[in-house]
């Protein structure tokens, strides 16, 4: 099964990236296969989840990324069965869900706490979903082998999950969640618990197992790079409410939000106000840039109307000389050096005392040009590079 | 081991009186008592604290047994007891009490002398020992629910209990026994004309016979629930002590839920039962024992006992001074004839004293 | 029975070599520590209970304490003499009115162990679920009782049960029967009031297993097909496995040896070992035989439940 499944001709052509369809996110009326509809969900007077509306396309790897209690879990919650809706419905694959209990959905969830049976062994944990549906002993075993070899497991089937280290515990939880081939899966926190490097390659085996099954994920995490790295669309959530559902790149390059930029990666924030506004461009005077600074995406914003300008940290080039750039450059002092291997990160001190991060990339090992504390440098970027964010 | 036993004995001894001969002059002036509940006037103790200066300590138990296994483990502390007549047979034998002194008794000669050779079936010469009350074990009964069920059948016999047809009647209302395997078997051998104090097996098993054919009948075994299930009209008929008995009248009035209790002596003859005075071998007070006894063999003393507790003193000096209303209650005081019928149980050996008590489980269980 | 045997003399040289010995053990702080839970065992279990083994070899005798000694030593002659006496135990095979106490009071012990379960798990469920000030009070309920004298409680009983007590009074005053029940003085009787009494031993360990087990197993188990019976016979009843062990015997091994509740409550029909103890004790004054009652209860409780315990711990390595 491929990815993307439902193909129109024309816009397949019209695709750039060699040979791959549209995705079914961009095409115009596509039927999603999970619809949230103005959800709402009160704990008393708290409201975890603030009429959210959502769509879940077929085969996606969907992320709800958020801090805790965005209310990232409660939405996961609800399309397992667990909570109820106050308000607002939820669509699966076109039924409705209200009223269906979590044992009559089909729908699996993978617990953050894996939440294996304690008492069971691997192979009756990865069992334990048939055997309720009343598949016969036979075919439960075949299906549970093939389950356990695809995660790499077959030989640990007769341990206890007391006996199983994290990774391992991982996987159980995943081949369980799995046997029943549900239509849609849901992960919270799927490699949280896992160390640095683990998780890494976990990811990768993630896609890659999304991608030969077919089910649609749909993963809670509250990781920018787990979210960046597993998702076809991420959302964003804050405060019960979704602020931006893009696919990754987007949500990096162009954060509609002073909270997203902030929340998805690393971002310099310069306050200021519009001095010249014309279509596709617009001028900005910033007391914390101490300059002017300019963007030529069309935005939608008012004249003397404050803004916050974000520069990614990488999207900046550091000089020595004045590149004598109108907008966009401003001067400093190196205050900090940070070396990271692949980067260096630079804590660089404006005149005002501002503060900007800037990353380089370590292209050589003996650069031409080498920076270091105290330098006096010119921070440039394009006007290409900057988002102006008006909330 | 009795020579460690001594050595310890002498140690201890000899500490004790190097660190407590200071307060050796008040010592002396303490009594430990330990006597049933309810079983004296609260007024004799005050007056003999007066009387003597010394210091009353009163504790109470409510079985004979309790006491007993008290006293089998030693070192009790008590000064003065008030076992029962066939445990303190056994006790003597034991020989845990100390010989009491009569020349140091003035009152002595105010002892019913009759009362006095009863209770030497139990204690040879009265040596160990000083009767203090007496009483009988008989009918407790319901008048107006005893009355409905018999007619006019007299209650004064123990075809009540152990009569099976005539116990089926009063099986519906409640018929509460004594859970005592000595005195009552005793009681049962005497009802089908054998010697009451018997260690024959044969007899055993015939009173045994009797008693199983009356067991479906029999509401519960207690030596003391049948006194507030008799007041309230829980139950119809109970075996059980005089004073007992009387003390469940009395509430059952005070109650004024219109129950009438009566108490009758059985016309075929009694248990007599008799509770007597013994300081134990290891009294730290025999003095002051000997003095509390004296007090109370005291003419107004024991009339003061009996007049609170409703049960007879073997008294002859307080005859004259008892209330009215208790000298005259036959069931307290019983006339001479039925005196005369009145018979004493005495202590088994242990061989069969085991044997009683299996019969005695297997009856109260139905086995 | 007698046996003679040499007196066994511990030399001074020998002694102090083996108390040295000791000490240098000792001196391993992790000896102090696994000895304080030993001593207390040694102290308040093991030692009365060779007191009690002690007596049960004895002879009835008029004297304190009522029963012979089994030590007599020689001193002139170095004779240790031991006399032991086996009767007592060869008299309660021999009598089955013994076996026959035994088996009432395990069966008496059993049903009320089972009903206490049987309403001990849900109270102990419903605790384990609520949360904050509700959880602290429900369980301060549950401790609440202990806070009366237990025979105060057991006579409370006795007026609750009794023919005008309040249930036949809310009974009849209903019209559900015409005549008193009679509760009082039968087995049911003794079952409620033992069921009452041990309730909070069966609650508290149940509690203390399902308060630990997580709620996302259950959701777990529902997400993957279990309707709430399912995931609770499935999931909720084998994790909490530890809890109704430790409950149902802390309810068991007293409730086999009660006396108080079958004597107040029960006929007097209601046959029970620690009503035949203190028959023994009391009414036979054969301390020895007692002593033999207690020591066979003791063995016969505590050698089945070591084993089960043991062989629960080795599954529990196996696995």
């Amino acid at each position: 099964m491929s990815l993307y499944t439902a193909i129109e001709p024309e816009q397949a052509e019209a695709c750039a990236d060699g040979g791959a369809s549209v995705p079914l996110w961009r095409q115009e009326g596509a039927e999603p296969f999970v619809k949230i509809e103005n959800v709402t969900k009160k704990f008393g007077d708290f409201t975890a989840v603030d009429n959210v509306s959502l769509n879940i396309y077929k085969n996606e790897l969907f992320c709800l990324l958020g801090g805790s209690g965005s209310g990232k879990s409660t939405l996961l919650r609800m399309l397992a069965g667990f909570e109820t809706a106050t308000s607002g419905r939820i669509l699966i694959d076109g039924v409705d869900t209200s009223g269906i209990q979590p044992w009559k959905r089909p729908v699996n969830m993978m617990f953050q706490s894996y939440a294996l049976f304690p008492h069971l062994t691997v192979t009756e944990n990865v069992a334990f979903g048939l055997r309720r549906e009343g598949v016969s002993r036979s075919e439960t075993k075949q299906r549970v082998a093939q389950m356990l070899d695809m995660v790499q497991m077959g030989h640990l089937g007769k341990r206890k999950p007391n006996q199983l280290s994290g990774g391992q515990r991982q996987r159980i939880a995943l081949a369980r969640s799995l046997i029943k081939r549900p239509k849609l899966l849901l992960l919270d926190e799927p490699l949280g618990a896992l160390d640095k490097k683990l998780r890494e390659e976990t990811q990768f085996e993630l896609i890659n197992l999304q991608y030969e099954l077919g089910v649609t994920f749909v993963v809670v995490t509250h990781d920018q790079e787990e979210a960046m790295t597993l998702a076809t669309r991420i959302g964003v959530m804050n405060q019960g409410q979704i602020v931006q559902t893009a696919e990754p790149h987007e949500v990096y390059e162009y954060p509609n939000s002073r909270f997203v930029a902030e929340f998805v990666g690393s971002v310099n924030l310069f306050e200021g106000k519009v001095v010249e506004k014309a279509p596709g461009s617009v001028r900005i005077d910033s007391r914390d840039a101490g300059t002017t600074l300019s963007n030529n995406h069309g935005i939608d914003c008012a004249a003397n109307q404050v803004v916050n300008v974000a520069v990614r940290p990488e999207k900046i080039s550091i000089s020595h000389e004045d590149p004598e750039q109108r907008d966009n450059c401003v001067r400093g002092k190196i205050e900090d050096v940070a070396y990271m291997g692949s980067l260096s990160l630079f804590r660089v001190r404006l005149d005002n005392g501002f503060e900007v991060r800037v990353t380089k990339p370590n292209l050589m090992r003996a650069a031409a040009e080498r920076f270091t504390w105290d330098d006096l440098v010119y921070l440039s970027w394009d006007e290409d590079s900057s988002v102006v964010l008006t909330s | 081991m009795p020579i460690t036993k001594n050595r310890l004995g002498a140690a201890l001894a000899l500490s004790v009186s190097v660190t407590s001969g200071a307060a050796l002059a008040d010592e002396s002036k303490v009594l430990n008592i330990y006597n049933w509940s309810d079983y004296i006037a609260p007024e004799a103790i005050e007056a003999f604290s007066e009387k003597t200066g010394i210091e009353v300590n009163y504790d109470v138990y409510d079985s004979n047994e309790v006491l007993e296994a008290k006293l089998m483990s030693g070192g009790t502390g008590y000064d003065l007891v008030v076992p029962a007549g066939a445990f303190l047979e056994r006790h003597v034998q034991a020989d845990i009490y100390l010989e009491v002194d009569q020349s140091r008794l003035s009152n002595y000669d105010n002892l019913d002398q009759v009362m006095l050779e009863k209770v030497a079936r139990y204690d040879a010469g009265n040596e160990h020992s000083v009767p203090y009350a007496w009483g009988t074990i008989g009918l407790g009964y319901n008048v107006d629910q005893v009355r409905e069920r018999l007619g006019d059948t007299p209650v004064d016999s123990l075809d009540l209990v152990f009569n099976p047809d005539v116990a089926a009647k009063l099986a519906d209302c409640g018929i509460a026994m004594l859970d005592s395997p000595a005195e009552v078997v005793s009681m049962a051998l005497n009802y089908l004309g054998l010697d009451p104090n018997s260690e024959k097996k044969g007899d055993l098993k015939k009173a045994e016979a009797m008693l199983q054919s009356v067991r479906p009948h029999i509401k519960y075994f207690s030596s003391s629930k049948y006194i507030s299930d008799l007041a309230n009209g829980e139950i119809c008929l109970a075996v059980g002590y005089n004073g007992d008995v009387l003390q469940a009248q009395g509430r059952a009035e005070e109650a004024g839920q219109g129950v009438n209790v009566g108490y009758s002596i059985p016309s075929e003859g009694t248990l007599v039962w008799f509770d007597v005075m013994a300081i134990p071998a290891d009294a730290p007070h025999p003095d002051a024992a000997h003095k509390f006894i004296d007090f109370v063999l005291q003419g107004d003393t024991a009339a003061g006992i009996s007049n609170y507790v409703y049960y007879a003193v073997p008294n002859v000096a307080a005859m004259p001074l008892l209330d009215e209303e208790v000298s005259s209650n036959p069931g307290i005081y019983p006339s001479e004839d039925v005196k005369a019928k009145l018979f004493t149980q005495n202590a088994h050996t242990p061989k069969f004293d085991r044997i009683l008590n299996r019969s005695w489980s297997n009856t109260k269980t139905g086995r | 029975m007698s046996i003679i045997a040499e007196s066994v003399r511990l030399t001074g040289p020998t002694l102090r070599a083996l108390i040295l010995e000791r000490l240098g053990q000792i001196k391993c702080g992790r000896y102090a520590v696994i000895s304080i839970p030993g001593l207390w065992l040694a102290v308040f279990f093991f030692i009365p209970f060779l007191v009690v083994f002690k007596i049960s070899l004895a002879e009835t005798a008029i004297a304190i304490p009522p029963y012979t000694s089994l030590f007599e030593f020689d001193l002139e002659e170095a004779l240790l003499e031991i006399s032991i006496n086996l009767g007592n135990y060869r008299y309660l095979f021999e009598d089955d009115f013994y076996l026959a106490a035994y088996l009432n009071s395990a069966k008496i012990a059993a049903i009320s162990t089972f009903f206490t379960l049987l309403i001990g798990f849900p109270m102990a469920y419903l605790i384990a679920r609520s949360h904050g000030t509700t959880r602290t009070l429900l369980l301060s309920l549950v401790i609440l009782p202990f806070w009366t004298s237990f025979l105060l409680r057991v006579y409370a009983w006795m007026g609750i049960l009794q023919k005008n007590g309040i249930v036949n009074d809310f009974l009849m005053s209903i019209g559900l029967i015409d005549t008193p029940l009679t509760i009082l003085q039968t087995d049911i009787a003794v079952y409620i009031g033992i069921v009452y009494t041990y309730l909070p031993f069966m609650v508290l360990p149940l509690y203390t297993a399902l308060e630990k087990l997580d709620g996302a197993l259950l959701e777990a188990a529902q997400d993957l097909g279990c309707k709430p019976a399912q995931t609770f016979f499935l999931i909720t009843l084998p994790l909490s496995l530890p809890g109704v062990v430790a409950g149902c015997l802390l309810v068991f091994i007293p409730a086999v040896g009660e006396f108080v509740i079958p004597a107040l409550l029960g006929g007097s029909d209601t046959l029970m070992i620690g009503r035949v103890l203190w028959d023994e004790f009391f009414l036979s004054r054969d301390w020895p035989m007692a002593s033999a009652v207690a020591t066979v209860m003791l063995i016969v409780l505590v050698l089945p439940i070591m084993l089960i315990r043991n062989n629960a711990e080795k599954q529990g390595e196996a696995a």
